[in-house]
Order: C-alpha cells, then structure tokens, then sequence
C-alpha cells in the first residue's frame, strides 16, 4: 500500500472531496493505461477508466486493508469491469494464429498523432497485434507482467491463484506470442 | 534436455530467475537447436518491445467526468491550468493570430518609413564619428567660455567707469558743500588754520582716494 493511501481512503469514507480527488488522479493513469492494454481502444479505455471509478467510489466500504493493498483492490475492481465489459461487447474471444494476426491491426482511429507515431516502430505494433491474437488469460499475463510491470505475487494477489500458476501463464503467454512473431518474422522476413 | 522442457523454462533463462544448473543446461541446449534459440531471441525481443510501450496521460476531461460523477466536485485546477483555460484559450485563437500578424506588418511599415536608417545610425555611432563630435563640443564649449568672460570684462570695465563717475560727481558735490560762506563765519572758526589738502573731510579723503 502506498504511503497514507489507508487515510487517504477513511478520508473518502468521511466525505471528503479532496481525498477522493487524491485518488483519482493518482491512480487514473494506471487504471487507464490499463484499460487501454485491455482494450487497444480510447474511447473505451475512457469509458472503462470512468465506470471503474464509479464502482470504486460506490465500494469504498467494502475496502478492507487486512485483505490487500487498496492498489490492488482497485485493481480487482478494474480487471473484474474488464472482463464484464468484453462479455458485454462479446469481443472477449480466443484467437490465435498467424493469418489472424496479419489481419488484426490496432483499431483505434482516435489516439492522438503522438502516440500513434510512438506505435510506429515495428516490434511496437508485432506486440500490439500479436496480444490481440492471444487467449484472454494469456494476454492477461502478458499486459500485467510486462506492459504493467506488476510483481508475480501481486499479479497472483490479483487473480487470486498460486503464484507458480502465474509463472507458467506468464511463459505460455510469451512462447505463444514468441511463436507467432517467430512465423510472422519467417513469412515477411521482417525483423522482430 | 527436450525441448518441452527448455520451453517451459525459457521465460526464466530470459530473467535469470533459473538456477545454475537450470541455466547451464539451457544454455546447452540453446546452442544446438536453432528453434529454442529462436523463440528465447523472439521473447527477448518481446520484452523488450514491452518496455518500450508508451504510457499514455490521462486527458483531464476525463477526469473532471470522473469527479462529477463520483463526488460531484469540479477537479481543482493549478494557476497554470487557470491561466491557460481562462485567459490564453480565449486569447490563442486564429482571429488573434492573424490580427497580430497585420499588427506587426504595419509596425514593420511604419518603422521602415519614419526610423532612420540603419547605416546611418551605424556611421553616426563610429568611434570616429564619436571623436569628431566630443572634439567638436569641447571648441564650441571653449569658445562659449571665452564669450562669457569677454562679457563679464565689458560688464566689469562699465562698472567701474560708471562708479568712478558717479563717485567723482559725488567727491566734486561734496567739495562744494565744504567751501565757507562770506560773512557767516564765527570767530573761533576763524581762528582755525586752514586744513592742509590732504587733511580735508575724511569722508571727501575716502571718495577721492
């Protein structure tokens, strides 16, 4: 838990704007980086970024520190708002594959020219693609290990399994994403 | 050790979180099947491409939807936010833009026609130049000088000429008063020797002097 972050929250509980307001913008980034990696889109980042908020605010009470750091419960929060919103949108399906992967690209027409030009590079947009083409679970791991740079116990914490289990999900989810840069790589004889 | 095996491992021979043995046997491994090697080169390659993933800034409007749907508060904004909202938003715009420009051009006209010109300044402001005119000022200081102090010899010389006259006027006028009168004379003041010239009235002495 971050420094008076447990304060900070009996603060919010008593009413106090200004807390709340210390929360939202220091965690706004990260849930919304977050959601961005989840769903490649910003305008649904933003919305997704404003609902988990809501139902962070409407939960406070729920809050308790003896079960977890209040980063990791807003992220609890924000994962679970995550996968309801693809069951919602029915985007949240399995694909795999190199033909996939040729055909998906990053749909967002609405980031701003910087950082699209930033996703230029061509590993940048192999990466992109490739974590579109994986499993939900794979890709879970994938953008909460090295996109998020979350710890293996943290991430353990937060998907509530063993922290072995988040190993090899972990390394499934790079030697599929391996394999399939590795066959896009032989097939447009592009460097990854 | 089968390639199974050095998959499963893989990630951890990329972090470095295998142990020894673990390591040397991947290593091993690695240096006779061009596969394995390919896909550790590959997730090499992944996390690297992962590190350098833009993190992208949250657009402050959406914070301030945030909040005014949670708390219903406004955000708080900096002075330099205030700054930039209330005053140089509306001030920035094309309009503003463009009349600045015509603004300026006209200023450029303007100066072009009525400021001197450059190489004339620049002349003007020569060391040589510069001399020529302190040499030039101290002459005219000089002769200046030399005109006020003939004046103040004419004004001295009228002075005096004038005091002298009026002073002889007056030593002539007094003179005249000292001369006794036929008749009027008392006997002790006849007895009186006559003053010597030089022993007449002090004060005649004085004007004369």
């Amino acid at each position: 838990m971050l420094p008076g972050d447990e304060k900070v929250v009996e603060r919010c509980l008593r009413g106090d704007d200004a807390a709340w307001e210390t929360v939202v913008n220091q965690y706004a980034k990260r849930i919304y980086n977050l959601t961005y990696r989840y769903t490649s889109r910003r305008d649904e980042a933003e919305d997704l970024t404003q609902e988990i908020f809501i139902r962070v605010y409407q939960n406070l009470k729920s809050f308790r520190s003896e079960s977890g750091s209040f980063q990791s419960w807003i992220m609890k929060v924000g994962r679970n708002l995550v996968i309801d919103h693809y069951r919602r949108t029915r985007r949240y399906q399995q694909a795999a594959g190199s033909e996939e992967m040729e055909t998906m690209n990053l749909r967002d027409d609405k980031i701003p020219s910087p950082q699209r030009v930033s996703e230029q590079s061509e590993t940048s947009r192999f990466v992109a693609a490739g974590l579109q083409a994986l499993s939900p679970e794979l890709k879970e791991a994938i953008i909460l290990r090295d996109l998020e740079g979350m710890a293996y116990m943290e991430i353990a914490e937060l998907l509530g399994i063993p922290e072995g289990t988040v190993k090899s999900r972990i390394n499934r989810a790079r030697l599929e994403l391996a394999k399939l840069l590795t066959k896009r790589r032989a097939q447009a004889g592009l460097q990854v | 050790m089968q390639c199974g095996l050095v998959e499963d491992r893989l990630s951890g021979y990329v972090e470095r979180t295998l142990s020894h043995e673990e390591m040397v046997e991947v290593a091993e491994h690695l240096q006779v099947c061009p596969r394995c090697l390919s896909l550790m080169e590959a997730i090499g390659s992944i996390l690297v491409a992962c590190q350098a993933f833009p993190s992208y800034e949250v657009d402050t409007e959406l914070l301030d939807r945030i909040l005014l749907r949670t708390s219903g508060r406004p955000r708080t904004r900096s002075i330099r936010e205030r700054l930039r909202t209330y005053f140089l938003q509306p001030v920035l715009t094309p309009r503003f833009a463009a009349g600045v420009g015509l603004a300026l051009l006209t200023l450029a006209f303007l100066v072009n026609m009525v400021a001197p010109r450059m190489n004339v300044l620049a002349s003007a402001f020569s060391p040589r130049e510069l001399f020529r005119q302190m040499d030039r000022g101290a002459q005219q200081l000089y002769s200046e000088g030399l005109k006020l102090y003939d004046t103040k010899n004419e004004w001295q010389a009228w002075f005096v000429f004038h005091k002298n006259i009026v002073l002889h006027k007056l030593g002539f006028m007094i003179e005249q008063m000292d001369v006794p009168i036929e008749g009027n004379k008392k006997p002790a003041e006849q007895k009186q020797p006559e003053k010597a010239p030089g022993q007449r009235g002090s004060i005649v002495w004085l004007l004369t002097a």
